[in-house]
């Protein structure tokens, strides 16, 4: 009986001792995804979800990262900063994952960050675009999206061509909104324009006829615009009631032109864009086949085509934490934070690779992204006038 | 046997971090406290006198500003910016209680709501004191002897010793003169006036206490979270507040304490329970079944039923 | 060029007045649908005591509906409109009967607190449903505004305009001239004598709460399609009701289409020429001052339904 016993557990400890190691190597990498899943831009938070759902399922198909796959533990933060550091806390402490790809928006992305430094885990940042975020020295931060700064020199180079003497601004009263009047407005002064009167929605107002009237007399030649997408389908439109006769720019990436003129129609017509990812012309993109099969996937899984501009960030973001992962060796949360300085790969949006931001010693990655100008001509999205071939 | 679970009940509290080792519900804990005191604060005026201020979250971002403000643009410490958060809410508390207690019922709902519109615009809006939507980050933690309370153990200590003062302050409250005068207020108010209780002036100190205290949470909060943006004048948080008050029984004091602590953890629960399509619709559906089934509140339906 | 058509240079004192009715017609648009969300409120408020909460909600109802009906029925753009308001009557009748019914007797925070219960459950319903992204309801008028003098006004708006003031003339003679009405200015004047009077309480309940609600619907239906459909856009219109009953006194269908109006233009006059920033802090600032200065409402003389 005893000699039973004793076997049986000879053999179990054999088993379970070859087995074990095995099943260990097989435990998933867990990354954490904190974004705006309800709410007010729910809209935005689900495309980034889908694209880095479209970045897993690459990644595990082609064998995962080192041997493992790849596990997406996602979150709401319900357009709430609060909401975005428990969701932080719970991923960290809870779920165990050594590295999240967050939070949306700005306020969002600040709520979380004291929790990435109190526990030593790197977020990736890949909408956000407040200074503050990079520039707070946070070593746990890596940012793959452009603060305003760069957006508004990644324009400077067209602001000749475009023509722009006296530009407006009307941006949503948002971090966003704001940075984003700053940074354009200190580049257009140094480029030589005049910067007029820079008015303000709140992010869920739908009537901005009051702040078209104001700029309709103010007598520019330029409306820069910032906000989301469903807002700049009613300043168009409310626009084009007014007759407000001007070049009008959207800032940002989130303005998803198709969406516009799906819904904007007419209205849209003429209007420029600065988006960071070109669905339709992907092989313009730097990594052309990458983002041909990219807009094929998302089309194959009957994603929006409008959702493209941004779903884009979701994969890059996990495609960047993945590629980390690998560099390192092992999922764990200080090696991550390492071998993210030694990332250098193409995403969607172009090359990733993290540059020192912030204050000495503690510095945050920035990478910089491509940052691309499109127009809306005859209904449909084209290069703009000012680049087309003659 | 009410003893002995008593003391049982205050040994598990004091002894909390030892076996919720766990950070992460220390962390829901520490949020649970915080909503307690403004459970508390709001069931001063809705429970105890009657009146519905639905501008709540008003006195506990004016808190959270204060603090946050004191601290990173004078240096103030926590311990005097505390303070400083409950007087300035105490302050606004006065300003609404004396503009808004002209009218009642309805009428004194929509003040309030509107003064919490006016604050809230004003954060947003008023870019060179608060920093507009980007907000206000790096409040520091606070400090006592030198010691950083940074960590959860120590802020759960701190969270705790102010819940049991706020709970203590209701407690005298209530059963004073004051809170005799408040409850005749809440049930016939002529009557009250014709035995001698001076409805504005009674109500004015209530609304006083209840936002200094309400500017407390606010202050805890904002050295928690150490980030401070427009977000904490959300309607979302006065409605929580009304649902923990209302929900775990207004005009009780153990009410809000229940509410609070239950409706903090369930949102945490169902982000654990179900995916985060299904979580605030499951939020919605519970909280009509919790009102259908309990419709005076948990704490007076188990008192009703211990009978 | 962005935009259609041209913009005229005029001189300083024209440019002010041609932008000042440009405001007032754009307030005037607004206030209409502000009013119909208003009337819906106040007969809810006034007459059921209940603090609405999910108001907003059968709004945003009324313009979903709008948008199944034209996108998935195929149905006419009118007749849309008019399914959505009969959606916002039948789903507001079935939530008095399940919901507020068995609570009656209960305390006005009870009801308050299921009404909240409510609209969590309904918005993020809707949530699940449609999805986060937000709606464009197609319609069938030209885009191209009428030009009245310096004054740009699109056709859909002269629509909503028009529509409004049909639907507020309606719930007018609805209020004053049918027995169903009568019963209900009864009940809010007075509900002891009006039960006694043979009044059945119950009913009038359930028939305020679907008027209520498909007067929302409208406002929602009839909003739609300028601005679009997407699940958080009831919470502002619950605010913007809730401001709509004060100014006019609770249970005052005068003042709440006087008040409606009054909020549209304030709010477009305070954008326009304060700051756009504080574009809804108007509103509570009038609120705020009425309130203080004349607490029963701008235009109450007693409190009656009418």
């Amino acid at each position: 009986m005893l000699k039973r016993w004793c076997s049986t557990l000879f053999v179990v400890l054999v088993v379970g001792g070859l087995v074990a190691p095995a099943g260990f190597a097989q435990a998933p990498i867990k990354i954490g995804v904190i974004q705006p899943l309800s709410g007010a831009v729910a809209a935005s938070g689900n495309y980034v979800r889908m694209g880095a759902e479209i970045a897993r399922d690459w990644i595990n198909a082609r064998g995962g990262v080192n041997g493992r796959k790849v596990e997406l533990i996602i979150e709401d933060n319900k357009s709430d900063p609060k909401e975005a550091a428990s969701a932080a806390e719970k991923l960290i402490v809870r779920d165990k994952v050594p590295a999240i790809m967050g939070a949306w928006g700005s306020s969002m992305t600040l709520a979380a960050m004291p929790k990435l430094q109190e526990y030593g885990v790197p977020m990736v940042v890949e909408t956000s675009s407040a200074a503050s975020i990079t520039r707070s020295g946070n070593p746990w931060i890596f940012r793959i999206s452009p603060p305003s700064e760069m957006e508004a020199l990644g324009l400077a180079r067209y602001v000749d061509k475009l023509g722009v003497k006296r530009a407006d601004f009307l941006a949503v009263n948002t971090d966003w909104g704001r940075g984003a009047v700053g940074a354009f407005g200190d580049m257009l002064k140094k480029k030589g324009a005049a910067v007029g009167t820079a008015e303000y929605m709140d992010q869920a107002a739908t009537d901005m006829n009051a702040q078209i009237t104001k700029i309709k007399g103010g007598g520019g030649d330029t409306l820069f615009l910032t906000t989301a997408v469903e807002q700049i389908t009613l300043v168009l439109k409310q626009s084009q009631e007014q007759r407000l006769a001007r070049k009008i720019i959207t800032t940002g990436g989130s303005s998803s032109p198709s969406q516009l003129i799906k819904q904007a129609g007419a209205a849209a017509e003429g209007t420029y864009h600065i988006v960071f990812f070109m669905p339709w012309f992907p092989e313009s993109m730097p990594d052309g086949k990458l983002a041909r099969a990219f807009v094929d996937e998302w089309a194959k899984r009957g994603h929006p085509f409008e959702g493209l501009t941004e779903g884009f960030r979701g994969h890059d973001g996990i495609a960047t934490i993945a590629e980390a992962v690998k560099i390192a060796g092992k999922d764990e949360p200080k090696a991550i934070q390492a071998a993210l300085w030694k990332v250098s790969f193409t995403g969607v949006n172009g090359p990733i690779k993290f540059d020192k931001d912030g204050p000495a010693g503690k510095e945050s990655g920035q990478s910089k992204p491509s940052i691309f100008v499109v127009q809306i001509k005859d209904g449909k999205v084209a290069l703009p006038d000012f680049l087309a071939k003659k | 046997m009410k003893r002995a679970a008593g003391a049982l009940g205050a040994v598990a509290l004091l002894t909390l971090p030892l076996w919720l080792a766990n950070a992460y519900h220390l962390h829901v804990t520490i949020m649970a406290g915080i909503f307690t005191i403004l459970a508390l604060s709001l069931n001063l005026l809705l429970g105890y006198t009657g009146q519905l201020s639905l501008g709540h979250a008003a006195f506990f971002g004016i808190g959270a500003y204060t603090s946050a403000l004191l601290a990173l643009k004078l240096g103030w410490p926590f311990w005097l910016g505390l303070p400083g958060a409950a007087a300035l809410a105490g302050l606004a508390g006065w300003a609404i209680g004396r503009l808004a207690l002209k009218v009642r019922g309805a009428y004194f709902v929509l003040v309030t709501i509107s003064f919490a519109g006016v604050i809230s615009l004003v954060s947003v809006n008023w870019m060179e004191l608060t920093n507009g939507p980007l907000g206000l980050p790096g409040v520091p933690a606070p400090e006592l002897a030198g010691v950083s309370l940074r960590t959860k153990p120590a802020y759960y200590y701190l969270v705790l010793a102010a819940v049991a003062g706020s709970y203590l302050l209701c407690h005298r409250l209530v059963h004073s003169r004051l809170g005799r005068a408040f409850l005749a207020l809440r049930e016939n108010e002529s009557l009250a006036e014709s035995v001698g209780v001076d409805p504005t002036r009674t109500l004015v100190l209530a609304a006083v206490v209840s936002a200094a205290l309400a500017g407390v949470a606010g202050s805890l909060y904002a050295h928690y979270v150490r980030f401070v943006s427009p977000e904490v004048f959300l309607f979302s948080y006065t409605v929580t507040m009304v649902i923990m008050v209302v929900a775990g029984g207004k005009g009780t004091l153990a009410g809000p304490v229940v509410g609070a602590v239950l409706f903090t953890a369930l949102p945490e629960a169902l982000r654990e329970a179900m995916a985060w399509q299904w979580q605030m619709l499951a939020y919605g559906v519970l909280l009509v079944l919790l009102v259908f089934f309990l419709p005076r509140g948990i704490v007076p339906t188990l008192t009703a039923w211990r009978r | 060029m962005g935009g259609v058509g041209e913009e005229r240079r005029s001189l300083p004192p024209t440019l002010i007045l041609d932008a000042l009715l440009q405001h007032l017609v754009n307030g005037l648009v607004l206030g209409g649908t502000y009013a119909l969300l208003g009337i819906g409120l106040t007969l809810i408020f006034g007459l059921m005591n209940l603090v609405n909460f999910a108001h907003g909600e059968f709004y945003t109802l009324g313009a979903y509906a709008t948008f199944a009906a034209l996108a998935l029925g195929g149905l006419n753009f009118f007749v849309a409109i008019a399914a959505a308001i009969a959606v916002g009557a039948v789903v507001g009748a079935l939530c008095e009967r399940v919901l507020l019914r068995p609570l009656r007797g209960e305390s006005i925070d009870t009801t308050m607190l299921v009404m909240i219960g409510l609209w969590i459950a309904l918005q993020n319903g809707e949530l699940l449903v449609w999805g986060g992204v937000a709606k464009s309801i197609p319609h069938p008028f030209p885009t191209a505004p009428l030009t009245l003098g310096p004054v740009g006004i699109a056709p859909l708006r002269v629509f909503v305009v028009a529509t409004a003031l049909v639907l507020i003339v309606t719930a007018w003679l609805l209020i004053q001239r049918t027995r169903l009405g009568r019963a209900m200015r009864a009940t809010f004047q007075d509900r002891e004598t009006a039960a006694l009077m043979g009044v059945r309480i119950g009913r009038i309940h359930t028939a305020t709460f679907a008027f209520g609600s498909a007067l929302a619907a409208a406002a929602g239906a009839l909003l739609g399609p300028i601005f679009l459909a997407y699940p958080s856009m009831g919470d502002l219109a619950s605010l913007k009701a809730f401001s709509v009953v004060i100014l006019g006194g609770l249970g005052n269908l005068a003042g709440a289409t006087l008040g409606g109006l009054l909020l549209g233009i304030a709010e477009e006059l305070g954008a326009g020429y304060v700051s756009s920033g504080y574009r809804d802090a108007v509103g509570f600032v009038i609120i705020i001052l009425v309130l203080l200065f004349r607490p029963s409402g701008l235009f109450a003389r007693t409190e009656r339904i009418g």
